[in-house]
């Protein structure tokens, strides 16, 4: 098997030990069909048994692996080391705080993550007698989309809103919420969008786009947060209009 | 003075949309000929004498058209000049920001008003 | 470049058990090509105020007489103004594509019982109602109708 070296240039925080983060890096001999991830495990199996970083289905579905890789937020279980040059800089996601190495603060985003409700709210629930909710492909077509995120996070990492507004909800957080919104079977559209326009509000997103770009399962959260900004709006004009039974 | 702002934001955002969209396609026409044919002399200076120029500006589609034109792209300008002031660290001095931008584009509002009622 | 992150990022309600290094972004995150066409997009903030403003004096202008309204033709014909026009000009149609590309999908599946065109449709109708209007005002203030 022809074997190839590569310099992967590594962000190391050791919190005990370092006062900022530094870089480390390593020669690693990279096989043609390894992915970035494949690389990082042999450096921490064969080089650096200290170095940290999350990662577990090797197939883009679980969300774990997500690193910065020369400088554009990617899933390092998808990115091909192939498809890069002969210098990789592994970082930790952006615009998270650093635990150590290469893994971030998950809290907050989780957080935000609860603050939208993600689950279906009714105002009274089906009795079993009634069956199932029924639901045509149109209506599932109306939301399908959002619920594919994995939680991944690269879109916080690349949204500029996010990186500059601590308490900006982001993209995924707001594309699951509107993901409830649009589900025909949900009756907290009035709820969820008195948290869309609080603190977190919806409206801080400049529609940059950046998180659509990066999203790696093809959610568009930016069309998410964009749509939800309309009904938040439509909620608004319709609260002057029809009354609110309590929250 | 962050509450107030964030009770306003859906009209807000209401009035910079607009501004984007038909303040935009507004913009368009008037910017290739009263900012640019006329003065260079493609078109010919008598289209805006001052009689036809009054009497299209006081017409009713006139004022209509000259209101969505002063009003809408000052919106878009405020939003836009506040979320740059955010996209360079400034999330501390945004309700100040934020407050100015929208003074000015509502100051300015106010004026396009008062230039199309006087026409 | 700066780095433009804020030092409480994605940070939690409660620190977590251990010390955090503070986030950071990529040192040439803004200096990408994408992300300076957004950048260069709020910019054209200053320009429609700019424009806004122009337009509010003319208008003005119009209202007060024709002596200010010759005058005003006259300020107009300076190669500055004409310079800011042609940026104006610029910026306008940058902003138009960018916002036209990305408008369609920003429309939710249904409002009420209405539901949106399909979004190649609504591109065209962008371009159409740009391209249509457009060619009215001009034709109208050029004086070739009215």
């Amino acid at each position: 098997m022809s074997e190839q070296k590569k310099t992967f240039v590594i962000t190391r925080f050791d919190p005990d030990k370092d006062q900022a983060p530094r870089q480390q890096s390593y020669e690693v001999p990279v096989q043609p069909d390894w992915k970035v991830l494949d690389a990082l495990n042999y450096i921490k199996d064969e080089l650096d048994g200290s170095l940290s970083h999350r990662w577990s289905c090797r197939m883009a579905v679980c969300g774990s692996c997500g690193m910065m890789v020369n400088g554009k937020p990617s899933l390092t279980c998808k990115d091909a080391v192939a498809d890069y040059g002969n210098r990789l800089e592994i970082a930790p996601l952006a615009n998270f705080p650093i635990v150590r190495d290469l893994v971030v603060e998950l809290e907050g985003f989780l957080e935000k993550l609860k603050s939208v409700k993600p689950y279906i709210v009714r105002a009274k629930e089906r009795a079993l007698a009634e069956g199932t909710h029924r639901q045509s492909p149109e209506q599932l077509e109306e939301f399908k989309q959002f619920s594919y995120c994995i939680n991944c996070m690269l879109c916080y990492s690349a949204c500029p809103v996010v990186a500059n507004e601590p308490e900006f909800l982001g993209p995924a957080a707001i594309a699951l919420g509107h993901r409830y919104n649009m589900d025909s079977r949900d009756q907290g559209q009035a709820q969820r969008n008195q948290v869309f326009r609080g603190e977190g509000t919806v409206f801080s997103c400049s529609y940059a786009n950046e998180c659509s770009e990066v999203c790696p399962k093809h959610v568009d959260p930016a069309a998410a947060v964009n749509q939800a900004k309309f009904n938040a709006v439509i909620d608004w004009l319709t609260g002057f209009v029809v009354s609110r039974e309590g929250k | 003075m962050r509450h107030l702002l964030l009770r306003l934001e859906p009209i807000i955002w209401l009035l910079f949309g607009q501004g984007i969209l038909i303040g935009t396609i507004l913009l368009t026409g008037w910017i290739l000929v009263v900012g640019l044919g006329v003065p260079i002399g493609i078109v010919p200076a008598d289209a805006l004498s001052f009689e036809r120029a009054h009497a299209l500006g006081a017409s009713l589609l006139g004022r209509l058209f000259l209101l969505a034109l002063l009003v809408l792209p000052l919106w878009k300008g405020a939003h836009h000049v506040r979320s740059l002031s955010i996209d360079f660290g400034g999330v501390n001095r945004d309700p100040l920001v934020a407050t100015l931008m929208y003074a000015i584009a509502g100051f300015g509002s106010l004026l396009a008003i008062v230039a199309v009622v006087r026409l | 470049m700066a780095r433009p992150v804020h030092p409480h990022a994605m940070t939690p309600s409660r620190p977590g058990r251990t010390r955090t290094a503070p986030p950071q972004a990529p040192s040439g995150w803004y200096a990408q090509p994408r992300m300076l066409r957004y950048l260069l997009f709020d910019a054209t903030g200053i320009v429609y105020l700019l424009v806004g403003f122009v337009a509010l004096r003319v208008v003005w202008a119009l209202g007060t007489g024709p002596e200010r309204w010759q005058e005003l033709q006259r300020q107009l014909a300076n190669p500055l103004y004409v310079a800011f026009h042609a940026l104006a000009l610029i910026c306008v149609v940058f902003v138009a594509v960018r916002f036209f590309s990305l408008f369609p999908k920003s429309q939710p599946a249904h409002i009420g019982p209405a539901k949106p065109p399909p979004q190649p449709l609504i591109l065209a109708g962008l371009y159409a109602a740009w391209i249509a209007v457009t060619a009215v005002v001009v034709l109208i203030l050029a004086g070739g109708i009215f």
